[in-house]
């Protein structure tokens, strides 16, 4: 899933700037799992910054909603009343909500109170962990379902680099070394082989590099829809 | 005290909790000694007493909560919690 | 070695692979370009290292700390009359970059190049620079090796005009985990096309014999020149922080108490008593002791079978080079007719 953390307030105060009806928008998918911007984290942040507005003498009214999922048009638009009531939005969902409610609603000022950090998992609860970077030409199957993309530091297809000791990253003690890992577990699967083979050059056209990305099924569109 | 929980981690675990809102607090402006955890036994009723009046004598010398009766702060929210 | 030669049988003919070829156990040193555009420093120490080494490696912002370009620096050093190893990394440049910089680098006379991925930004003075790492340096060995056989660019398409062709260097961390991987990640370099390889520091001779003894039961020590990596010690200090901090060097405690044992005349001074002259005294003591030690490194690893030469990485210290060289009695340098 998609991993976020909530911005310092100090940040937040910074974007709402002068505008009085705030309205907070929560999102019930990823970032509730991950316990950044769900409703819980919704109402804390709307009272901090009804708090802190009032300490620094700002006149401030904020609400908050949550909803199903920011990056659909049919979950917002059920809060479509909502938002036009407020001068501004706060939204609490990853980069795709504060851009869905930004495309959905033309006329509002939306700022993020989040920073989209990661696609991962938690590990244990509190701990987080990148697992994916979304190169759109997965490579799992190579590498024993552990990425180096995304979980090598250099993201090197021929690892692993002289730079790991005792499976830990060289640039963060706290991070394992994902070639070590691999190689751990092709050693452990009988399938070291697959390490000498030599990785060409990864075609980064897939990923972020090609330029924005779109995914078209015609199988799945509905003739009522298309331009 | 620390760790000699009914609950086991349970202590240890809320204390990590009120650091958060003890953090949050300060992020927010308001003083963080205004909430504070103290651990002991339901059996130190003298102890007990003994923090509740040190807390109640630090949250006096903060003074009262400058956020009370002001209009426009209210604590409603309207999530569908 | 395997690859396309030219009809003088050399791959290139540059002055390491001359040497190497002609059997003689090489020399190569390090020069590290200065942290500004000081052409003036480069010859300054290319002429220190002139004559005591085969070639040189012109490190490319080495620890990922931006110095004058490896290219850059590499042209003065040709124009001083010394050979320089191009240190390229994948770091900084995409594949596009790496190519025309190669093009450029051969047009300016530059024959060899070692292939590396690159320290990571975050342990240099740009710590927020994105990365690029496009290709890893085995794809890197891959494509000049490919760029000189074959003509050809990373994108498959053929030269118009004459290929760039570099005597191909990689590098080989012996002791670095998994250690057992290591003999086969340094096969892997070598099937890509690498024609020479350089190793981490060996301080450990024991460790790397059986490192070595690997490499010669997979036939690699016959496909490629192993320079086995070398350099002083300036103080203990300096040995400790490389055995606890460095990933990938073994330092044994023998080599430590070596260097700890060179201070002994100092040891009982108390630390506030030492005068600037006892500190200085105690400086050469220990960088004497380094250099000795590195003389004995050098000795024993002429006897390890695989070992074609040393790479001695005397960074910052380029004037150790000539004593060490002198002292493992690898002076003068060969110098190989065509």
């Amino acid at each position: 899933m998609i991993i976020a953390e909530q911005k310092p307030l100090d940040e937040i105060m910074g974007l709402l700037g002068s505008d009085e009806r705030v309205l907070v928008v929560g999102c019930g998918t990823c970032v509730t799992v991950c316990f950044a911007g769900g409703a819980r984290e919704a109402a804390i942040v709307a009272a901090s910054v009804r708090m802190t507005s009032k300490l620094n003498s700002v006149p401030r009214e904020v609400t908050d909603v949550t909803v199903q999922r920011q990056c659909e048009w049919e979950y917002l638009d059920e809060i479509k009343e909502q938002i036009s009531d407020a001068d501004i939005i706060l939204s609490l969902g990853c980069g795709i909500g504060v851009q869905a409610i930004a495309e959905r609603f033309p006329d509002k000022w939306v700022v993020p109170g989040l920073n989209t950090t990661f696609l991962g998992m938690p590990t244990e609860q509190g701990v987080w962990i990148e697992r994916c970077a979304a190169c759109g030409d997965c490579v799992l199957g190579i590498t024993g379902g552990i990425c180096p993309i995304a979980r090598c530091s250099k993201s090197l297809l021929n690892g692993p680099c002289g730079g790991s000791e005792d499976g830990h990253c060289e640039i963060n003690p706290d991070i394992d070394c994902a070639w070590q890992l691999i190689y751990d577990r092709l050693s452990r699967l009988g399938r070291l082989d697959a390490l000498l083979e030599l990785q060409p050059p990864k075609n980064w056209s897939t990923s972020r590099d090609g330029g924005p990305r779109k995914i078209t099924r015609d199988d799945l569109r509905l003739a009522a829809e298309e331009e | 005290m620390e760790g000699d929980c009914h609950y086991l981690l349970g202590n240890i675990n809320a204390r990590r909790r009120v650091e958060f809102v003890r953090n949050l607090l300060l992020e927010i402006g308001l003083e963080a000694s205004r909430v504070q955890m103290f651990n002991l036994s339901s059996a130190m009723g003298g102890q007990f007493a003994e923090y509740a009046a040190k807390l109640t004598e630090e949250i006096r010398q903060l003074g009262p909560n400058p956020l009370r009766k002001d209009p426009l702060y209210t604590t409603e929210t309207s999530t569908g919690e | 070695m395997s690859n396309a030669t030219s009809s003088n049988g050399y791959l290139v003919g540059s002055n390491l692979e001359k040497v190497l070829k002609a059997g003689h156990f090489a020399v190569t040193g390090e020069l590290g370009p200065p942290q500004s555009a000081d052409g003036q420093e480069i010859r300054h120490k290319a002429a220190i290292l002139k004559g005591n080494c085969d070639a040189v490696n012109i490190t490319d912002n080495q620890t990922a700390i931006v110095r004058m370009s490896s290219i850059g620096a590499g042209t003065i050093v040709v124009q001083e009359g010394l050979e320089p190893i191009i240190q390229m990394t994948c770091r900084d440049r995409n594949r596009l970059a790496i190519q025309s910089d190669l093009l450029g680098a051969y047009a300016l006379g530059m024959r060899n190049l070692l292939c590396l991925t690159g320290d990571h930004q975050s342990f240099g003075n740009h710590p927020t620079a994105k990365n690029v790492f496009d290709i890893d340096s085995l794809q890197l060995v891959k494509l000049v090796s490919d760029m000189r056989d074959s003509a050809v660019f990373a994108s498959g398409e053929a030269f118009k005009g004459p290929e760039a062709r570099f005597f191909v260097g990689a590098a080989a961390a012996p002791f670095a985990d998994p250690t057992e991987f290591r003999p086969y990640r340094l096969a892997k370099k070598i099937a890509a096309g690498a024609n020479f390889i350089q190793t981490q520091l060996v301080y450990d001779i024991p460790a790397f014999a059986v490192y070595m003894e690997k490499v010669r039961s997979m036939g690699l020590h016959e496909q490629a020149y192993i320079l086995a990596g070398v350099g002083p010690l300036k103080s203990p200090g300096m040995a400790r922080y490389m055995k606890n901090q460095v990933p990938g060097i073994l330092v044994p405690d023998k080599v430590i108490d070596r260097m700890n044992r060179a201070s002994a005349p100092w040891a009982d001074i108390p630390k506030e008593e030492l005068t600037t002259e006892d500190k200085k005294a105690r400086s050469q003591a220990w960088k004497d002791e380094g250099i000795r030690i590195c003389i004995d490194l050098i000795n024993e690893l002429k006897e390890i079978k695989g070992v074609a030469g040393v790479h001695i990485m005397a960074i910052e210290w380029e004037e150790a080079v000539q004593p060490i060289v002198e002292g493992a009695g690898l002076l003068p340098r060969p110098v190989v007719a065509t």
